[in-house]
């Protein structure tokens, strides 16, 4: 009988801890943050957080923001919808965070989207791409991060103009951002007159790419566009070399990291890739956070690490104009946004895309990412 | 069977109040979550737990409700009532054609063809763009509204709204089950669970009677897929994946299957469970596998199954007979 | 054409091999036990970073690694059958899947902690220096791959077929009572064929981390991907399993190679239902098995 109380006793407690509010934090600034912390995505989800933190302790040794220090309240999405919808909830409805950073992939961000605007609190991505998430201007949402379409504007005219690539072929992972992006390139791609060659899907957890490689060797177009996160970008890259391919390779995805041109090795040299971001990048900003980055976690930090850095400056800058945390003022002063990033100057236009980034062409060799072009992200709507 | 009336009824009071007692937004998001799953994880039973059958495509029948729902209310601009009948329908004839198909195989091979025809509508769900619109799948899904005389009664903003119509489809879908079960199909259900051959000999066809079953499982994880889709007001592929599919069938065998309980206190411990782990960051997931295994080895017949136990030791008031159901 | 096709078909044979290894290891552990493992793909890629433990942290030796992996895994499986599969034995196959879906989340998630969540490569002896013959090009590792798979599946059959333990295991599978009672220790048997089949999808974890590199993403596609070799091979027909590995790799190749990389995974699904629905048995069996 004790043990059925005990029992009856700890589901209560339990029900009660679910049902209740955190307790109020008031020496504090919470920031709430959405990532796949565990799951295949892990990686790279783990990989923007680390830049966020850098963000937040660089910000608490100069004092904080209005007199408080920011905290990370950092929750596991998964890059699943219900999963994301579920730690939104939690942050925004019982943690009652002023302002959410999330949710890594573009599904998991549309799901989270109408429960941003449902309890009004801002809600910024620094990664999502898929041009959908800002076709419609937005109240809630912002995006700090450049689209699929903002990608390929800034790099077909370079690839085709420039380096002179006029037959295109895609080998994409199968996924929103993969097909987006390639659906993005083609339509830039054609209207300045290139060719589509062909377009291959793979799955993104694949080993073997001498399949889809094969049937680009027998093509020979003159660039490859890849648009592939690390694991099977590093892959494809070794897979492309052994396989003798002549075409030139053009990365999508964050080729630019240690991490990458580690694992593709001498496979990675002369192959180029277009990143919103490169550790090699030059400017003040740009070598403090690398210097700082390295510091903490002993690595170069890549595209993911950039874009959770910078998108937690973001915030303060608002939480400092807004005079208060709190989510609409916090909102109202984001579409005033004018951040110094470590890769560009950062605003938002009338649907709450930032632009302003210098994205880069880059070449990689012997694991350093050479700066061969630069472009300005430019928004798309207005 | 009376044994499980009385605490089900109990509940169904307690879940009419709970609104009226908690106002918490969260609080209320992680109930619907739990009836949604109690829908999920009930129609799954209905096929594993009475027709004793290892199902692996029941996510596929989900997805269609899922798919069916955003389709005819963004696609066809349907009214999101006519597309919950349609959901359910839909997914229905999928169940009759695929078990009609599936239904001669039994044990293993079971497993692996209904996996089998669950992983292929899943990859032509991702690759066939025109239609599904692939990976990205449909944002912006309606929400539901009642409109009597031109007047909008209930709109859905609040969560109490999507929680009763939840609440409804759990008793819809319990008191089907129910009638099930204890119908003389039911009976015979499991008496093809226990043994199929025996059962054919006094008559039984038991290709009819799985067949019943498993379209009704279909039917209501349509149903379920419906309501998900206007809850969450976004689906994309993984509502096909892998990953529903442990999840109901996590919460069945903990719960414990084969019984009308069971998937509702499987529904409600994992969900809850899974959200108390929160604190646990990175391990969270590594000490959700550590908990599922030992609770499978210890109550191999799920947690329904503990106050037997209790009861054979003596530790719980009441003779130490078993029942099942 | 023809050239390509060539290619096609050694592309394929290098993944029917990986395909080969991992059935073969399942159809011991799904096909005779009737355990539906779902942690077989994380017993692949455990063996992966078992051998990056050995190979690249502690700088053991590649070969010695690869024997110190199949060491390891044989014990992680009896440990593995012993508490968690010989409690649920003859239970529903409900039960014993929920064990091992609990595992594989739990082995999973725990790699991702200690192992990180970084792609890593394995420090093989292998140049990557491509082996042009004619048209085709091979490298090292692949041929490895292949030697590797070879063998292994050459010392499954003798151990079936010559070994004592062989022999407990078909009287075991054929006949478990009547195998108890000329005193086959039939538990023992359960528990040794769970072992091997671990070691094996771990082999194939090794040669994965030699050819490609080591995630732990990549289980759940080798889990289903295996259940499908299985199936093809016609259950508890382990020289069908590895046949229908092969198979399953060249035909995905070809599929890939000629119509849509798209839909390529569809074909193995394709191929279950329709062998299911016309040769339930498998591709290879002359008449119904078991």
């Amino acid at each position: 009988m004790t043990k059925t109380m005990t029992g009856l006793a700890t589901a209560v407690a339990a029900v009660a801890v679910l049902a209740g509010g955190a307790l109020a934090q008031t020496d504090t600034i919470r920031i709430g943050v959405i990532k796949p912390i565990t799951g295949p995505l892990a990686f790279d989800g783990n990989n923007s957080v680390n830049g966020a933190k850098l963000a937040v302790d660089e910000i608490n040794a100069k004092g904080g923001v209005l007199g408080k220090k920011l905290e990370l309240v950092v929750e596991d999405g998964q890059c699943k919808p219900a999963d994301s919808v579920t730690a939104a909830e939690k942050l925004m409805v019982r943690d009652k965070v002023p302002v959410v950073m999330g949710a890594f992939c573009s599904g998991a961000t549309l799901a989270v989207m109408p429960v941003a605007e449902r309890n009004k609190v801002p809600l910024i991505t620094g990664v999502s791409s898929s041009p959908k998430l800002t076709e419609a201007k937005q109240s809630w949402f912002f995006r700090n991060a450049e689209s699929e379409l903002m990608t390929a504007q800034a790099f077909a005219a370079i690839l085709y103009e420039k380096m002179g690539l006029k037959n295109i072929y895609y080998l994409a992972v199968n996924d929103d951002w993969g097909r987006g992006t390639v659906g993005a390139f083609k339509e830039t791609f054609e209207k300045i007159g290139a060719k589509t060659m062909s377009i291959e899907y793979v799955d993104r957890t694949a080993n073997d790419f001498y399949t889809p490689l094969t049937k680009i060797r027998a093509a020979n177009p003159d660039v490859v566009i890849v648009v592939a996160e690390t694991q099977a970008g590093s892959i494809i890259t070794k897979q492309a070399r052994e396989l003798g391919l002549k075409s030139k390779i053009f990365g999508v995805g964050a080729w630019a990291t240690p991490t990458f041109m580690n694992l593709a090795g001498d496979a990675a040299n002369g192959v180029f890739a277009g990143v919103v971001y490169a550790s090699t990048a030059t400017g003040d900003a740009n070598k403090m956070f690398v210097d700082n980055f390295k510091k903490v976690f002993n690595t170069d930090p890549g595209k993911y690490s950039a874009g959770g850095y910078t998108t937690i400056n973001v915030i303060a800058q608002a939480i400092a104009r807004a005079g208060a945390a709190e989510p609409d003022k916090i909102r109202e002063a984001l579409t005033k946004t004018d951040v110094q990033a470590p890769n560009g100057r950062i605003k938002f236009d009338s649907h709450h895309q930032a632009y302003g980034w210098e994205l880069v062409l880059v070449e990689l060799k012997d694991k350093v990412p050479h700066i061969r072009a630069t472009g300005v992200a430019k928004s798309p709507y207005d | 069977m009376s044994s499980q009336r009385l605490p089900l009824l109990a509940l169904l009071a307690a879940a009419i109040a709970l609104p009226l007692v908690f106002r918490g937004e969260y609080f209320m998001h992680l109930m619907i979550m739990v009836l949604f799953y109690t829908v999920l994880a009930s129609s799954l039973n209905i096929v594993t737990g009475y027709i004793g059958q290892l199902s692996l495509g029941h996510a596929a029948f989900f997805g269609i409700g899922c798919y069916a729902a955003a389709m005819l209310t963004l696609d066809a601009g349907w009214s999101v009532w006519t597309a919950m009948i349609i959901a359910g329908l839909a997914a229905a004839v999928a169940g009759f054609v695929i078990g009609y198909i599936t239904l001669r195989l039994d044990g293993h091979y079971f497993v692996l063809i209904t996996l089998a025809f669950a992983e292929v509508l899943r990859l032509v769900v991702i690759n066939w763009e025109e239609v599904t619109r692939g990976p990205l799948g449909f944002p912006n899904i309606p929400r539901p509204s009642i409109v009597l005389g031109g007047e909008v009664m209930v709109d859905f903003s609040s969560k109490t709204h999507f929680y009763y119509v939840a609440l409804v489809l759990v008793v819809i879908t319990l008191w089907a089950k129910h009638r099930f079960v204890y119908s003389a199909m039911g009976r015979a259900s499991v008496a093809i669970r226990e043994n199929p051959r025996l059962a054919q000999s006094v008559g039984i066809d038991p290709f009819y009677y799985s067949m019943v079953a498993f379209v009704l499982g279909a039917f209501f994880a349509g149903l379920s897929g419906w309501f998900y889709a206007h809850y969450i007001s976004y689906v994309g592929p993984d509502v096909y994946g892998f990953g529903f599919m442990v999840t109901m069938l996590i919460m069945i065998a903990v719960g414990g299957r084969g019984t009308i309980v069971g998937p509702v206190i499987g529904a409600a411990i994992i969900t809850i469970v899974v959200e108390e782990l929160r604190f646990a960051r990175e391990i969270r997931l590594s000490l959700f596998g550590l908990l599922l295994m030992l609770s499978i080895l210890f109550f191999p017949r799920g947690l329904v199954s503990v106050p037997d136990l209790l009861r054979r030791r003596g530790w719980w008031p009441g003779a130490g007979k078993t029942g099942t159901a | 054409m023809l050239d390509v096709a060539l290619q096609f078909l050694v592309n394929g044979l290098v993944t029917g091999s990986f395909y080969a290894l991992m059935a073969l290891g399942l159809a011991m552990i799904f096909g005779l036990m009737e355990v539906v493992n779902f942690a077989h793909g994380e017993f692949f890629v455990m063996g992966g970073v078992v051998a990056y433990a050995f190979c690249n942290v502690l700088g053991v030796d590649f070969y010695l690694t690869i024997v110190i992996v199949v060491a390891l895994m044989f014990a992680f499986g009896a440990a593995t059958d012993y508490l968690l599969i010989r409690p649920l034995r003859g239970q529903h196959l409900l039960s014993t899947a929920l064990v091992t879906i609990g595992l594989s989340i739990f082995l999973i998630n725990t790699m991702l902690l200690t192992f990180g969540t970084s792609p890593q490569g394995l420090d093989a002896p292998f140049s990557r220096k491509p082996i042009i013959i004619g048209e085709i090009v091979i490298t090292e590792g692949r041929l490895f791959a292949i030697v590797v798979g070879a063998v292994a599946i050459v010392a499954t059959h003798i151990l079936i077929q010559k070994t004592r333990l062989g022999r407990a295991m078909r009287a075991t599978f054929q006949q478990k009572e009547a195998a108890a009672l000329v005193g086959v220790n039939v538990e023992r048997v359960y528990t040794l064929t769970f072992a091997l089949g671990t070691a094996m999808a771990a082999i194939a974890g090794v040669l994965l981390g030699a050819v490609f590199v080591i995630h732990p993403s990549t289980a759940e596609l080798a889990t289903l991907k295996a259940f499908v070799v299985v199936i093809l091979g016609g259950m508890t027909n382990l020289p069908g399993a590895v046949a229908g590995g092969l198979l399953l790799g060249v035909v995905e190749s070809l599929w890939g190679g000629f119509v849509s990389t798209g839909y390529m995974d569809v074909i193995g699904f394709a191929l279950v239902i329709f062998i299911l629905l016309f040769r339930p048995y498998g591709l290879f069996a002359p008449r119904p098995g078991r």
